[in-house]
């Protein structure tokens, strides 16, 4: 039979799961309302050029068509953005990319609202676009923002570690490479969409799929020149974000469409290629790295230079370039070299946040490099790896200390141990004929939280309902990857009460607490410590009334049991709904408040890069192994068994874990292998899934996940973050074994069977 | 909106299409409906043919096959005749589109969408398939070479319909071998497709071969010289190398958003030594 207690280590099906897969489960999408009508956004489609008129005389005269809204119509900063405020609701100047929002149409059907679109008129000078970061960078390139002091830098920066450049002379052995990462697409289920409605008493409600309801309240308050107090953001399910909604998409233009729709629910959702076309991406990221080591293979120094191309908006660019260069050099002591980065404007689609943040491109340049090197000392890779690998009390490449659990070394040698390590020979000596094979390894590591400026904290709400159940005000979006089940699994595990007793309500600022985003790999970490502290306080409260009630002087002396509290001498019970009806609505509600630990240590004088978020105090690591197959006859690479060993702490629920590990391995061979978001001159090339291609089942081997379960002392139940490191391994893991296959380290991602092909240049029939 | 019509019996159909002169006609939809997404003006009358089930199935004499144009890709891999006797059109569909594109998509769509990237369509030229294209008043026989003409082209009048492809049994080949190259393995349009029949003799000459390419040109190609040069040769690297120049000289791919036509060629070439794999 199965149990439907709770606990913390053992697998919990999600319970949206069959809600989900039976189309129950509410999505943003689903809202309709009374009376609605339709909005849609009128896109630039040029990459640069000054707007300098919008007409929509045509536009008002089509049938169905409400009105149509330019920046004129906003009496806010019109800009939006988390760090710097540069991108507008709606152009105002100029524009900058080509799927820049230049006016917002309303009306009463779809397909007036499509004939409305294409019946607004532009009148632009187009301007010659900011193609790449390369000619961003030359003297004399055309600005994508004239009044920014670094021309077209968004963010640069520098961290000197240890001698800096003068260590390069004490190295034995150096290895030179540069690596080039290409732009990616989230490919979510749900594509960008909401619902909004301007009540009687002027105050916006927005149900929209987003990571961030607290933050996109402030930014549409900000943009449209209201009070946040005004305005709500209610998140149901989210089918899916990977980063792409950290940050505003909809909810700025919905709540001005609902401003001018005259008390009617106004919809938006977005069709594949408007999402592809507006949404934000993976950062293409270019990577010069130089890797010293002493003869033994003790590394010595690195000097790295990244460069992100961040398309013509912050969005979340400089905070992935610090993060990118706080994990620039590994998992390794590195006790010598410099960090270069520089964040970079362009006229392409906008970069921002995407599962990886950064460390996904620096962390395929260093396993790369480290590979190369290996091979150039007739070293072993995963010697080289183990010798340089983190402890505890290390100093990372940055010069933070590591404070906090560290497993990079057991990752590694629970690899070496693996059936998959130790037959890799056998594996590549049965090679059919025009194939070649090849294992590549990876050691990664992936930071939690936000840093040491900007607070990374949680409130969680629980409450006693008159049902006797308990009702969880999730803070933090779950947009798929299963934190809802977790913050469950806290409070029925803390509780004792099964899964009949747990209710949830999903995140909406009128009834949630402000708790951060749903990202950075923080969300069971943060939101799941705060509720740790709710749970606890729940139950000395509902012990205490159980005692008063019983005239009981020790409260110590009750426990909590599936549905009741009990006197523990007596065996007297006290039903949680009869305890429920005799308190207080305050009472019953209990918040508590967590905020995470940061890091003290000053690896880097630079205000900006620290407010940008380096370093951070909390990691969470992996090894990774791959087996490739090359074919010789034309250049396509299977990737045969895949295997992951993490210490993201302890399992809270082994099946979600997995389910995390899959996912991120999925979009990450997608990374180093299909996916390729290609622009020319600032134009999309890849405008939907027939041009862009995401690996398929067809193309994703075993997975194997293998958990070290290694308790992290500050974690809810030693648990880390598990969201996004998953991500990084495939990429370096795939190069390598190609590497290891055909004896050529590729440099530019996604490696594709052309690129082989043209390495390899065998002369199969000669 | 559209005006969809959905005839049930083939005179309601050409009614229909006398009528209307500027109806597009459709079966599974699995390529036109995926065309009108993006386009903002919509044909004002579509014919879909999915009821007339008298184009629908599989049937065999003893000399022929025939599969109506309205057979699902599905249904075809179902089919018993055709895993019977036709091996190498079953290895094309399995590689076709998706599990729902192959629910949904017919052969005689796959035929008239006429893309050189079409599945079916190398299998369909080495089986020396012949089309029966029917109207009000006739029907006639086309082989498949010469009824498509180019990428989306076919010899097809307003008021003609693609009605069953027909397969003669003779001669039997052992090797029924295809290969699709694409992107990625599944929901891949291919970026070169080779599909072979072939006998090999018991001292590994080559008996009997008859190949042909897809994606590397207009249509799907297929090249009587080199099939000619081929027989008698060993199949062995040396007797395939001066067949895959010769390949590599005869393609005519282009550059795309999948690959270049440099790749296309080398490709095109190389893909014969697969069939190493069927020497005795």
């Amino acid at each position: 039979m199965k149990s439907t207690q709770i606990n913390i280590g053992s697998t919990l099906c999600r319970p949206d799961a069959l809600l989900k897969v039976s189309g129950t489960a509410k999505f943003a999408v689903d809202y309709y309302g009374q009376d609605y009508i339709w909005a849609g956004v009128k896109r630039a489609s040029i990459p640069h050029g000054t707007l300098k008129n919008v007409d929509c005389s045509k536009a008002l005269k089509v049938p169905g068509v409400l009105t149509v809204l330019t920046h004129k119509d906003i009496h806010g900063t019109n800009r939006q953005g988390v760090v710097k405020k540069d991108q507008p609701v709606l152009v105002d100047d100029k524009i900058r990319h080509c799927g820049d929002a230049v006016a917002l149409v309303l009306a009463e059907t779809k397909s007036a609202l499509a004939e409305g679109l294409v019946a607004v008129r532009t009148d632009t000078k187009e301007l010659q676009p900011v193609k790449d970061v390369m000619s961003a960078l030359k003297p004399g390139s055309p600005l994508v923002h004239e009044n920014n002091a670094k021309g077209n830098i968004l963010l640069a920066g520098e961290i000197a570690v240890g001698k800096s450049l003068a260590a390069l002379k004490e190295c034995d052995v150096v290895v030179e490479a540069r690596f080039e990462t290409q732009r990616q697409e989230h490919a979510y289920l749900e594509t960008e969409n909401g619902w909004a409605r301007l009540d009687d008493k002027g105050r916006i409600e927005i149900v929209c799929s987003t990571q961030t309801p607290f933050r996109d309240r402030i930014e549409v308050a900000e943009a449209l020149g209201m009070d946040p107090e005004n305005i709500r953001i209610i998140v149901p399910n989210v089918g899916g974000a990977f980063g792409g909604k950290d940050g505003i998409t909809v909810q700025s233009l919905l709540a001005l469409a609902a401003q001018h729709s005259n008390g009617r629910p106004v919809k938006m959702w977005w069709d594949r290629e408007e999402s592809f076309l507006a949404s934000a991406k993976r950062h293409p990221c270019m990577m010069a790295y130089r890797l010293g080591a002493k003869l033994d293979g003790t590394l010595h120094f690195l000097d790295v230079d990244i460069i992100l191309d961040t398309g013509p908006y912050d969005h979340l660019g400089g905070v992935v370039l610090a993060l990118a260069m706080e994990h620039s050099g590994g998992p390794y002591r590195i006790p010598n070299g410099l960090i270069r980065g520089r964040c970079v404007y362009t006229n392409n689609p906008v970069g921002g946040a995407f599962r990886g943040f950064g460390v996904t491109q620096v962390t395929s340049a260093i396993e790369r490099a480290m590979d190369l090197l290996a091979e150039k000392m007739g070293m072993d890779r995963l010697e080289l790896r183990l010798k340089n690998a983190l402890k505890a009390g290390d100093r990372n490449f940055v010069g933070k200390t590591l404070t906090t659990s560290t497993g990079i070394i057991e990752c590694l040698e629970t690899l070496s141990r693996h059936k998959l390590w130790k037959q890799k020979s056998s594996w590549k000596c049965g090679v059919p004929p025009f194939k070649r094979r090849g294992i590549g390894i990876s050691a990664t590591m992936h930071a939690s939280g936000y840093g040491p400026v900007v607070p990374d904290y949680a409130n969680a709400k629980l409450e006693l309902t008159t049902r006797g159940s308990f009702r969880i005000y999730c803070g933090v979006v779950d947009m798929g990857q299963g934190n809802t089940t977790a913050n469950i699994q806290i409070v029925g595990s803390l509780l004792n009460q099964p899964i009949e007793k747990m209710e949830v309500v999903l995140p909406d600022t009128d009834k949630t607490l402000p708790s951060g985003s749903a990202s950075a790999s923080r969300c069971t970490y943060t939101f799941g410590n705060a509720l740790i502290s709710g749970a606890k306080i729940m139950q000395e409260r509902l012990c205490q009334k159980a005692a008063d009630l019983m005239m009981i002087k020790d409260s110590n002396e009750f426990s909590m049991i599936p549905g009741a509290i009990r006197h523990l001498p007596t065996n007297r019970e006290i039903r949680l709904e009869t305890i429920a009806r005799i308190m207080d609505s305050s009472e019953k509600t209990v918040t508590a408040y967590f905020r995470a630990p940061v890091a003290t240590d000053s690896v880097t004088d630079d205000k900006n890069l620290r407010l940008h978020g380096i370093p951070h105090n909390l990691f969470s690591y992996s090894a990774n192994l791959a087996y490739v197959e090359v074919d010789e006859i034309t250049g396509k690479v299977a990737v045969a068994d895949y295997l992951t060993v993490s210490d993201c702490g302890n399992v809270m629920n082994p099946q979600i874990y997995e389910q995390q590990i899959q996912g991120g391995v999925c979009q990450g061979l997608g990374l180093a292998l299909y996916e390729d978001f290609e622009t020319l001159d600032g134009r999309i090339i890849t405008k939907d899934f027939s041009t862009y291609l995401a690996p398929t089942s067809m193309d994703i081997p075993d997975i194997q996940s293998v958990a070290l379960g290694i308790h992290e002392p500050t974690g809810p139940f030693g648990a880390k973050g598990i969201g996004e490191i998953s991500t990084n391994g495939p990429l370096p893991t795939i190069a390598n074994a190609i590497f290891d296959a055909t004896g050529y380290m590729f440099d530019k991602s996604p490696i594709t069977p052309e690129a082989i092909l043209d390495a390899l240049n065998i002369n199969l029939s000669g | 909106m559209s005006k969809v019509f959905m005839p049930a019996q083939p005179d309601e159909l050409w009614g229909i299409l006398d009528e209307n002169p500027e109806a597009v006609v459709y079966a599974g939809g699995t390529d036109l409906l995926v065309r009108l997404r993006s386009r903002f003006t919509k044909p004002d009358c579509l014919v879909c043919l999915e009821r007339l089930d008298d184009l629908k199935g599989v049937k065999a004499d003893d000399d022929d096959i025939f599969i109506g144009a309205l057979t699902t890709h599905r249904e075809m891999l179902n089919d018993p005749i055709i895993q019977k006797d036709l091996h190498i059109l079953t290895h094309a569909l399995k590689q076709l589109g998706s599990p729902p594109i192959r629910n949904m998509g017919t052969l005689g769509g796959n035929i008239v969408t006429a893309s050189p990237a079409g599945d079916t369509l190398a299998p369909l030229y080495i089986l020396n398939a012949q089309l029966e294209i029917g109207s009000r008043n006739s029907t006639r026989r086309a082989p498949i070479e010469s009824f498509i003409l180019g990428p989306g082209k076919v010899d097809l009048a307003h008021g003609e319909i693609l009605s069953r492809v027909v397969v003669r049994k003779v001669p039997k080949f052992e090797v029924h071998h295809y290969e699709k190259v694409g992107k990625r393995n599944a929901l891949a349009c291919s970026v070169v497709s080779m599909a072979t029949l072939m006998n090999v003799s018991s001292n590994n000459l080559i008996s009997n071969i008859r190949l042909a390419w897809g994606s590397v040109g207009p249509t799907v190609l297929r090249f009587g010289d080199i099939e000619h040069f081929l027989v008698g040769k060993p199949l062995t690297v040396e007797g395939l190398s001066e067949a895959i120049n010769m390949i590599q000289e005869l393609v005519k791919p282009i550059d795309d958003i999948r690959a270049t036509a440099c790749y296309r060629r080398e490709v095109a070439g190389r893909l014969l030594l697969r069939l190493l794999k069927y020497s005795v």
